[in-house]
This record gives structure tokens, sequence and C-alpha cells, in this order.
């Protein structure tokens, strides 16, 4: 390292602050919902590499922080000074945008007529365009219809607006002065930028600031590692799934392999479905990216709570996905709901780390976020009133040493509910019970935060209630290390009255006068056997209502009586366990059990390769045909039990194996990743 | 002859005094050791050496204005009461659920907040009302009598009652607190209608829990000190100092202690707003720099700016206080090296106990206190007006430890080492301050830096340097800044009331007009009976409003007279001219709701005067020289004393003034004049 200790310490909290400083110049004078109050957008330094050396710690979107803003800025040609790029193309910006709502801009900062870095920043726009309002709809098959496509151009040439391209963009989205005005206040960041940067330079010199670009990377790398060390060198593999594709009912599982040696991390995608005919989609150009390393940088920041975030965070991690897989598509797939998936390649990650180091990692999060959303007809307007009632997650996975967050998930996203009072002043709606879940969480020796419920009355007839992001409803959120699963997410109609009725996975349900409707969220995974658990830590439980009297006796063989804990009973009830003790080492709950007893790791790997060597347009076709081979049902209707159409596994699994060998077989790669 | 008065404020480490006598205009300053068993026992015997000290009689005091952390303190320790949460029915998570925040995004480990009453002692009761206050469900008397046995079984010795849209009317809340509270004799019941009647009831059963939380605390406080102020023949009304840098006397602070939580930071902002008007300036930075942290804070024109969204603890609250934002340096905090050789200072305090290495009470790690006497800042012996001796060697030895691991050789490497890690400080403060006025849209140049508490004046000139200030006001009596404060603080109470009306809508001018005629009465009413200090009283109006469907309003001043019509076309202008200064756009189309109304009553206490320097007197030469190490060199520096300074003199830096509570260090460069009333003007140049 050049630069000096003090001096490093000193410019890596400037360059932060720096970076932090744009984004708080961004929200205050941002336009937007998404921008003000949502917070739904980011600021940074990028070195001449185009990675950032400073991202915020506090403020704005938390995941971006491995974005490479190098592909853009080499396509809008050579830049002068006050010139700024714009793009939202996540296929051009090659995963800079990984959605169309999000566009970011990019200043090549100067001084002395070469540049030094780059300003970037992005705001989630609240309309580009496309098929639906607000641009994102999971049944978006192609990028077209997610909305205005922008490459890498210039927004600014020499400080001036290029009003050409303010002109397109204002016609080709619902909402241009809102859109235009967020514009407005990421060039205000980007101004900010410029400014400290300016500042930096004249007080500690040019060549100080370019050592200490190098060095504050260097710096965090060098601490990543120590973490990265603590898994311990192996390979490690762990998938998770998504309960199906929307266009049917197949799910879609999300492999990862990990290989650890001496705190370098290699993560292999390998054997992840193809792309799919929804928004689902995570464009990452198959390169490091941050929708594939989340958890790996939770993981870090939770390890070293001061590091500092930047590209440094990952030097030591490299990726492989694959071309065409749900992780890698290609060009035009549709992206808009990337962050569904994007959840899951969470779990994943958070599974196969946990393999490598089980003390170090947490079972499932619960894995949802359900924006329950009420549209009713406004007498007063005319309009459609349309609004959220809240955004419901589930609880968060125990780990060892502490029980998961209850009703709480900040895994993907840290969004705030709604008041209860506010939502009854905007929507005609009475909420009847927004709780905690009872016995959602997993069990475990430590356990997994238990999920929300909400059931509300609706007041008006005629109102549609929507559901998006409405998972975990097949496969539950998985315990680790003997720790039983969280409770699947249900969605009930009048539950406890008159005409109950499970109404399962909702695109949209209209609703009359008197109807309630309740949201049940998963609840997270359990850690660690839950006999073992400490009957008191169980007593709690019971006491302050997370967990009931029956399931302490059948979950936790504890054994109460009259608000005590009857000691005889219990250890006689822990000493004959009526199961196994441990399912190692993750347990996904009887679905994912009886999916894996037909569709197994092996064969699943196999399939996805060989799908992959299709052309892209035969995938998604033959993948159908291969699984309506075995149970038509998946592709003919929704919604089935997954122990109901496996009724035959034996057979069905045979079939599977013969439906896969009739795929044409790619070669197979000669090395792994030492031939990259 | 009654014209004194005495501003108190107790903190963890000292308990300040100020007292400002109206026979000659003088203020006399004072510091007690706080005793944390039993915090009024400081109170009492400062109290007696304070009027000592100032040569008067406990029956010359007309006024004691006093604030503590006591409260504050209680909530993050988690010291409050044994209490009760009472809500409606489906609400009983409401604390739990809080507004589903977690308080890191990468952090899995990081827990939620404990809520503030545990999940079994929040109880559901079938009492409920709709959004319009139209009550659907009234609990029957067998369910308030069973719950109230419970409560009792229970041992609580505080109940708060939050049910559902109780902001709209208080009726049924009220029903139900009162039935609770006369089957609970000796419980307090405190209910969120009352406290603060606003719309979102996770952050009203906060106000209404928290007050519950620390009532029975605060009452035997208060009632202890009243007695001893009673023993010592002190016979003058007793004021608490409130969060939003108002006071409150003892027994409305009694019956309603959340409002004087937040207000230790909030009395000195007040003191520096007052101090910056006199000498001309309107726009201020407050800096004051304590053991674990340093709180800034903007005053414009004489006034210090407020907050709605602020945190106590580990909850937000809601009340209007004065906006200070923290950072995590002071003067305890720990200078060290990570492993891969890399200077840190802080989060890490020393605190006071066992405190900087040259404290020598057990603590071995060198602290930014550390610093400032290995450099020279600090003359060992001088500390707290020499009553706390300093140890310098044991600084330099920690500090030597820092420099051997940094690498910096020397015999001056102790001071080295000291040079690097006030940098470091200094650059994270200037970054946090550059932040805070961002968020605000504030340039920081055109600003004066007021600093007080022990180490403000300190390290204010690095600091200003650093983020390019251009002038320094350092106040006669920095160190006991809060209690000067507390005597500056006019009477002062804020009331809410959530109305969600539609300016457009038939009959809402009247209807918002009747409102805030009815908070000015309840106002008026309880100003009236503060006491006699107070002579005129002032009403002010708000609205909170925002473009139907948006999630966040803009708080918009009203004007007196608009506040008696509300007329909707004038109203409506002014929040699109408030919405137009802040976004730069209105919209003229959307129709304009106003949500909540607040009225803020300032009954004005006589100023007290600030005493003037002697004309006449001329300057003497500083006291001594010593050496000061500063940008990688000793500098030979003279030290001024304080109160030795005269009206009109000025001297350049680099230069030390002492003074009993602090050292304040001017910087090569810069400039210091004294003015008329004391304040040393520290400018560039």
């Amino acid at each position: 390292m050049r630069t000096d200790p003090v001096l490093l310490e000193i410019l890596g909290n400037k360059v932060t602050a720096c970076a932090e400083e744009m984004s708080y110049t961004l929200q205050r004078t941002g336009r937007t919902l998404y921008v003000k109050e949502t917070a739904d957008f980011g600021t940074a330094l990028a070195h001449l590499g185009g990675k950032f050396f400073a991202y915020p710690r506090a403020i704005g979107v938390s995941g971006f922080i491995d974005l490479d803003c190098g592909p853009a800025i080499r396509k809008a040609g050579a830049l002068e000074p006050g010139d700024v790029i714009i793009t939202n193309h996540p296929y051009e910006s090659e995963g800079l945008a990984t959605h169309l709502p999000d566009v970011h801009v990019i200043q090549p900062y100067f001084h002395d007529g070469r540049i030094v870095c780059y300003g970037w920043a992005f705001i989630h726009a609240s309309d580009v365009g496309g098929r639906v309002p607000s641009s994102i709809s999971p049944t978006n098959d192609e990028l077209f219809q997610e909305g205005l496509l922008i490459p890498p151009l210039k927004l600014v040439r020499r400080g001036q607006l290029n009003p050409d391209v303010v002109a397109m963009i204002r016609a080709n989205c619902r909402t241009p002065d809102a859109n235009i005005g967020d514009i407005k206040a990421m060039l205000a960041a980007l101004t900010v930028g410029e400014r400290r940067v300016a500042d930096m330079i004249a007080q500690h010199g040019l060549d100080t600031f370019m050592a200490a670009q190098e060095d504050i990377i260097a710096y965090t790398a060098m601490r990543a590692r120590e973490v990265l060390r603590r898994l311990p060198d192996g390979t490690y593999s762990f998938w998770d799934y998504l309960d199906d594709d929307l266009a049917t009912d197949i799910p879609i599982r999300v492999r990862a392999s990990i290989t650890v040696k001496d705190g370098e991390i290699a993560i292999d995608y390998s054997g992840t479905d193809p792309q799919v005919l929804a928004s689902y989609n995570i464009p990452t150009h198959g390169k490091r990216h941050p929708w594939l390393t989340l958890r790996l940088a939770a993981f870090i920041c939770t390890q070293d709570k001061t590091i500092a975030h930047n590209e440094g965070l990952f030097r030591h991690v490299h990726i492989t996905a694959p071309k065409g897989s749900i992780v890698n598509p290609e060009f035009p797939a549709a992206v808009g709901v990337r962050h569904a998936t994007a959840i899951r390649v969470n779990d994943t990650l958070n599974g196969v780390l946990g393999l490598a180091a089980p003390h170090l990692m947490p079972a499932a999060n619960g894995g949802v976020v359900i924006p329950v959303v009420l549209a009713e007809h406004d007498e007063a307007t005319g309009q459609r009133n349309v609004i959220v009632i809240e955004p419901m997650v589930g609880g968060m996975g125990a780990r060892q040493g502490g029980d998961g967050v209850d009703g709480r998930d900040s895994g993907i996203s840290n969004l705030a509910n709604n008041p209860l009072e506010t939502v009854e002043a905007d929507a005609s709606i009475r909420v009847l019970d927004y709780s905690l879940r009872r016995d959602s969480g997993g069990p475990g020796q430590w356990r997994g935060g238990v999920g929300l419920c909400l059931t509300f009355e609706v007041l008006k007839d005629g109102s549609a209630v929507l559901g998006r992001g409405m998972e975990r409803m097949r496969f539950q959120p998985w315990g680790a290390q003997g720790g039983r699963p969280g409770a699947l997410a249900l969605t009930i109609l009048n539950r406890g009255r008159e005409g109950e009725r499970d109404l399962g996975k909702i695109d949209m349900v209209l609703l009359n006068r008197g109807d309630t409707m309740t949201v049940l969220t998963p609840g997270g995974g359990g850690f660690g056997d839950p006999y073992l658990r400490e009957p008191e830590a169980v007593l709690r439980d019971v006491v302050r209502g997370f967990v009931s009297i029956e399931a302490a006796e059948r979950d936790y063989g504890v054994i109460l009586r009259d608000g005590r804990i009857d000691e005889a009973a219990t250890s006689r009830r822990r000493g004959n366990r009526p199961e196994p003790a441990l399912r190692q080492p993750i347990d996904g709950g009887p679905a994912r059990d009886a999916w894996e007893t037909v569709f197994d790791d092996r064969r699943m790997t196999e399939l996805a390769r060989r799908l992959l060597a299709l052309p892209r347009v035969a995938r998604g076709e033959q993948r159908k045909r291969v699984v309506a081979a075995v149970v038509p049902a998946l592709v003919q209707s929704k919604a089935n039990d997954i122990a109901k159409v496996l009724d035959d596994p034996a057979r069905q699994s045979a079939e599977l194996g013969r439906t896969i060998e009739r795929l044409p077989a790619p070669p197979r790669p000669v090395t792994g990743r030492a031939a990259e | 002859m009654r014209r004194a008065r005495v501003g108190i404020d107790v903190g963890g480490t000292f308990t300040d005094f100020v007292l400002s006598n109206g026979a000659d205009g003088s203020l006399t300053y004072f510091k007690e050791p706080s005793v944390p068993s039993d915090p009024s026992l400081a109170v009492e015997r400062g109290m007696a050496a304070l009027l000592d000290r100032a040569r008067l009689e406990p029956g010359d005091v007309e006024l004691v204005v006093h604030g503590t952390t006591l409260g504050l303190n209680a909530i993050i320790q988690r010291r409050g009461a044994a209490m009760a949460l009472v809500v409606s029915r489906g609400n009983r998570d409401v604390l739990e659920i809080a507004r589903c925040r977690m308080p890191s995004s990468y952090d899995f480990s990081a827990p939620k907040e404990e809520p503030l009453v545990p999940r079994d002692l929040v109880f559901e009761i079938g009492a409920r009302s709709a959004f319009d206050g139209t009550i659907l469900a009234r609990p029957p008397v067998e369910e308030i009598a069973e719950l109230a046995e419970t409560l009792k079984s229970r041992g609580v010795a505080a109940v708060a009652v939050m049910l559902l849209n109780a902001y709209v009317d208080p009726t049924l809340e009220t029903e139900v607190a009162d039935a609770l509270a006369s089957r609970l004799p000796g419980v307090l019941v405190s209910r969120s209608s009352q406290v603060w009647p606003e719309i979102r009831e996770y952050e009203r059963a906060l106000v209404a829990g928290l007050n519950a939380y620390i009532h029975p605390l605060l009452e035997r406080y208060y009632a202890t000190l009243t007695r001893r102020m009673g023993e010592l023949g002190v016979a003058a009304p007793l004021y608490i100092t409130a969060s939003n840098g108002g006071a409150l006397s003892v027994d409305s602070a009694r019956a309603r202690p959340i409002d004087t939580v937040l207000s230790g930071p909030a009395s000195g902002v007040v003191a520096a707003a007052r101090i910056a008007l006199l000498t001309g300036r309107q726009e201020i930075i407050t800096f004051d720099m304590g053991g674990t942290s340093s709180d800034f804070a903007v005053s414009k024109g004489g006034e210090p700016e407020y907050t709605t969204r602020t945190d106590v603890g580990e909850f937000p609250l809601i009340l209007p206080v004065v906006n200070v934002s923290s950072i995590g340096a002071g003067g305890g905090s720990i200078v060290r090296v990570d492993k891969h050789g890399v200077l840190k200072v802080g989060p890490e305090s020393a605190g006071a106990d066992p405190g900087p290495a040259s404290y020598r009470r057990g603590g071995t790690e060198a602290a930014i206190t550390d610093c400032y006497v290995a450099a020279g800042i600090i003359d060992p012996d001088a500390f707290l007006g020499g009553r706390m001796k300093l140890d310098r060697a044991a600084a330099s030895g920690a500090l030597e430890r820092v420099a051997q691991r940094l690498g910096m050789t020397g015999e001056d490497r102790a001071a080295q080492a000291a040079e690097a890690a006030l940098s470091v400080t200094t650059a994270k403060m200037a970054t946090e301050l550059f932040k805070g006025l961002a968020q605000r849209g504030l340039d920081p140049r055109g600003f004066a830096l007021i600093p007080f508490g022990g180490a403000g004046p300190t390290h204010a000139n690095l600091l200003a340097e650093e983020a390019r200030l251009a002038a320094i006001i350092v106040p006669p009596g920095p160190g006991t800044f809060c209690a000067l404060g507390a005597i500056m603080a006019d009477v002062k109470r804020d009331y809410v009331r959530t109305v969600r009306r539609r300016l457009s809508d038939d009959g809402a001018p009247q209807a918002l007009a009747a409102t805030i005629a009815g908070l000015e009465r309840e106002a008026t009413d309880w100003v009236g009976s503060e006491g006699a200090i107070v002579e005129a009283t002032q009403l002010s109006a708000e609205a909170d409003m925002r473009y139907a469907g948006q999630a966040y309003e803009l708080h918009v001043a009203i004007p007196a007279a608009l506040g008696k019509t509300m007329a909707a076309r004038e109203v409506g202008e002014l929040f699109h001219q408030a919405h137009e200064r802040l976004y730069g756009f209105r919209d003229v189309d959307s129709a304009i709701e106003v949500v909540t109304l607040r009225v803020r009553v300032v009954g004005r206490v006589p100023p007290i005067a600030i005493p003037e320097l002697d004309k006449t007197a001329t300057a003497v030469e500083p006291k001594g020289r010593r050496r000061v190490f500063h940008r990688g060199q000793w500098l030979d520096v003279p030290v001024f004393l304080r109160d030795r300074l005269v009206q009109g003199q000025g001297f350049a830096g680099p230069a030390l003034v002492e003074q009993e509570d602090t050292t304040t260090w001017i910087i090569p460069g810069w400039h210091a004049r004294v003015d008329a009333v004391g304040n040393l003007h520290v400018s560039r140049g």
C-alpha cells in the first residue's frame, strides 16, 4: 500500500462521506416517493476501471456495491468535462442496470484535463413506459414490453443537457415530470460529488487521491479475505426453489456450488434453471454481480461490522453463471421482477455458505416480500384508488446462538410498513388483525422468527386485492443443522367465518363488502435440534405467545402444566423422541423432500446443462416437455399438491432419467474454473 | 432581594450550575461531580457551593431551572417502570412489529430493538374506533374489571392505553383508561390521545408508553429534589427544561415527563442561538463535544431547528424537539491501530470510567483527551481548574504504543501519533457535518461554529479549518453551557391534533380554524398556570399538509390572522409555495390535505443580563507559554487566561486560552478577538 495508514483512514472516511453526501443531496432534491421515502436510489464513486471505491453505508439501496460502470463508460465514447452518461439497458450496460426503471447516470470527474474517477447515481424511476403502469409486471415475457430502453449515451454534453435525449425520455413514460425531476436530482448529486473530489485533490494532492482509491479497496479486500478465511476450504453445493415459473406450475431451481480455498471463493451457478418466460430473470452478464453475491456481502459485513463498502469486498470472489440461465439470461429476456429470483439466490447462497460454516450462517429467512395491494373504486373522483395496505415479509432465520427476528426480514429490502391508522383513513377497509403468526417459526434449538398475519375486512363491494411476490407457498423456508422449516405462506378468504376458503397464490381476487382477507407470511427456518432448546426458552415463547402449548410439546418435547415446565414429563418426552433426531444438514419440509425423490439434484443439474445447449427459443418448451412427460399436471394446471402429483416416484424418476437422456448431450468442459 | 436565577444541568460526570445575579448582572459558574446513585444530592451540594461562590443566600434565588438526563438514561438502560400496554383487539403486536425495519440492512446478526413492553404485558381489549371516530366496539364492564385484576396480579407500576384511531376522538380511550385507573389505585395510567393525539399508532403508543415508563422514576426524583431545595432554604419555583428547548413548571414536567427526555442537548443549542443573535450572527452550527460523542445542531435567526423525527434509545419519537445530530467521536474515543496497521478512532469510548489513560483510573488505551495532553494543547495540571490532575506521561505512553504500530519514530512520536489521531477525528467530524448539512440543503460556508462542552472549544478550530467554516464564537462559560441555556429558556409547550381534511371540502376551513382555536385555548390555559415568571405569551400554528396521495407531509407555518379563518386559497397557496421551495414544483391539479395541526405556546421569561467585560481594563500579557505539536512541529504558544481577557483584545494564533472548564486552541492562520460580553470570536486571517 502506498498511502500512509493515517491518510488511508482519513481519505477512506472522506470518500465514503462524499458518496453519502451525494445520496443525501439526491434524496433531498428528488421528486418521487421511491426516492424520498423508499430510498430506492444509490450513489457512489467509481475508479478508472468502473468499479466502486466509495459507497454509502447507511442510505439508499444497500446491495449495489459491486456494480460495474466500465461497459457503459466504454460504450459512451470519448468523454469530456461536463459529460454525463445515462443508461437503463440491462444488456447493453452488461448488468449495470438490472431492470428498466433503474436509470443510471455516470459522470467523469476531471482534474487538469484527465479523468480521475467517476461519479455514479441511479434512481428507481416511477415509470419508464411499457405494457403496464410502473413498468413492472411478472407476466412480461420480453424486455420490449418493459419500457423504454436507453443504451449508454450522453445525457449531458460539456455541461449542457441534451434536449433530444430528454424529449425522447419524456415521450416514453407515463410520469415524465417526475422522472425528469428525479434525473435532475441525480445530476445535483453528481455535482456535489465532483465538488468534493476537487476538494480532496486540492487538500491532499492528486497522487495521494489516485493511490488512495486503490489502497482503500485493497484494505477492504484484505479485511474481507480475513472473513472469508473463516470458511473452511472445500467445495459445497446447495439449491433452493421458487414455487413455480408463473407460466406453468413447474418450480424454478437456483443452484450454487462454492469452492473455497484460503479465503478465495468461487461461486458456480451451474445447474440453475434456464431463463424463463416471465420477468424473473437476473441480467448479470455472467460476471461477478451484486445480485449473485448479496448474501456473501451480508456475511462479510456481519462478521466485520466496520468494513468499508467498496469493490474490495468481492476481490476474492469469482463467479460462474451459465449463459442462458435465469441468473445470466440472454437478450431479450424480461427482467422486471428479478428481485423475486434474487431472494431465492440469496437463500441459496446463504445455504451453501451455511454448509461451509454452519455456525456462521442462519437458516433460511421467510423469503418473501408481498405488497398486499387494494384497488377500490373512488366515488368522489371516479377513479381507482390503489394503495399498498402492507408490504408483508416473513420472519428471519435462526442462527447458532440466536433466534430469528420475528415479523421482519432485511434480507433483500428493508422497507417500513404502513401504520394501520393511515391505511384505514386511505382505504375502505378495517384491519381486524395485524400480528405475529404463532407457531410459524421453524422449531429449533434456536427458533426461526415467526411470520406476520394480516386480516382485514373490505367495506366496499367490488374491491380487488392484488398480491405480487406470493412465494414460499409450496417450499418451506428451510431449517438448518437439525432445525425445522418455517411455515408456508397462506392466503385465506373469510378466515373463521362462513365461506372460509384457502385462496392459494393469488394474482387478483375480487371481494365484496363484509368479506375478510387473511395473508399469513412464512416463518424463518429453525437452527439446531429443537429438542435441545432450553425448556425455559420454550416456556418464555409460550408465555409470550410465539409458540402454542401444543407446539411446545410436539416440536420441542417440552411439556407445560399450569404455566410451568413439567420437568419429569419433559425429560421423558425428550428421551423417547417420536422421530429421528437430525435431518442433516437442512430440512426443507415434506414438499421439498417429495419433489427431490423424483427431481433430484443430479438429474436436474444435467437437465439444466442439456437445456442450455439448445437454441435459446427451444429451451423453455423443451423444459416443459420434459416435466410434462413425468408429471403432466404441472404443465396442465396450477397449484398442484407436490406430494399428490408425485404419486409414483420410482416410475416418475425413471421416466425423468429417460426423458433427459433423449436431449442432446453437450460435451463436458475439460476443466473447471482453473481454465478461466 | 430575590433576583438570582439558577440553571442546573445534571450530566453523567458533572452537575453544572450557572447563576445569573439580576442585582449586578453577573454570572457565576460551578461544576459539581455528579452522584449517579442519588443525582439530586449533587444538586443540593452544588447549589450550596454555588451560592457560596456568588456570595448569595438561598432566599436570594427567584427561579431554578433544572435539566436532567435521568429519563433518557432510564430509557437507554431500560431501567423504567414495570409497565403494561393496553391496545385494541387485533393490535397486540404494535410494539413487536413496530415499523418493520431492521437496524441494519447488511448485518444479519443485529437484533431488532427490545420492545418497550414485553409481549405478555400487552393486553388487547374489545375497544375500537373507526378512522372517523365512530365507536365500533365498547368493552363490557366485566372485561375491564377482569383486565384490571390481571394488571394488578402482574404488579405493574404504570399502564399506557393506546387504542386504534384514538387520535380522532379520545372518548373511548378515556373511558377505558379512567375505568382502569379507578380500579388500580397508585398505578399511573397514561393514554395516548391525551399525551400526543397524532396519527400513527406505533409512534403514538411509544409516546404514551415512554411517558408511563419514566413517570414513577422522575416522580420520585422531583419529589426528593423539591424536598432538598426546601431544606436548603431555596423556596424559588422549580422549572424543568424540555426537549423543545423550552422549560416547564415542575408540575407540568411531573404530569408529562416525556416532554423532557431530550432536554440536555436542546438547552445548549438554545443558549448558543441566543448568544449568536446578540453578536449579530444569524446562522450557526453548535458543536457540543463530550466524552463519548459530539452533537451538532443548526440554528437560524436565534431559533434552533426542530424535528419531529428523532430517536430516544432504540425508539422513534415524534414529539417536536430541537434537531440535534450525534456522531460517535468525543474526548473518550479510543485511538487504536488495527491489525492491518490502519489508525482508528472510536467508536469505542473509554467514557469517564476508566476514562482516557491520562485520567489514571485504570484506562490504558489512548483516547482523544490523551492526544490533547500529549500534543500540549491541554495543560495536565490545569484540567477542570486544576481539580483533576491528568498524567501526561500516561497519555504519552499510551500514544507511543500507537506510534510504534504506525511506524513513527523519533522523540516526538507520541505527539505525532496524537496529531494523527486528531486529524482522523477532525476529518470524521467534518464529513459528518457536511452530510448533515447536505440533508438540510445548507452550505457550511455561511455558518459560524459555536463550540461548548468540555472539549468543544479545544477541537473547534481544527474542525472549522477542515470544514472551511468562516468563524468560531466561543461563549464565556462553554463547560456549563447547558445550565446557562436552562435559565435562558422560555416556557414552551406544543400541542397537536391530526385532522386529515381536504382543504377543498365543504366546511373544512371552519373546522380547521375551530381546531386551531381549541388548541390555542388549551395552550393559553396551560401557560396561564405556569407561574409568575411568564410575561408575554405567544402562540404560533403550523399545518402538516400534502398533496392527496403523498405519504409524507410538509410543515407549513400558518400566520396568526390566517389561523382564524384557514381560508382554503391562502392556506393552499402557502403549501404550494413550501412544496415549490423544497421540491421545485407545485401540483395545482391535486387536492391538498391538511393532516395535522400544531400549536406552540411560548411564555416569555425575562432575559437574563449578559455581563459586559470591564471596558477600562487593559490587556494583560499571557500567563506563560508552552509547546504545542501542530503540523509536524513544536510551536511555542502563548497561553492566555480567559478571565483576564479584556474587551476588544485581539491576538493571533497559535494561542491557547485556558479557563476552568475548558481550553480553547487557536491554530496558526486564525485570529481571536474578545467582544463586549467576553465571547471569543475566532476567524481566519
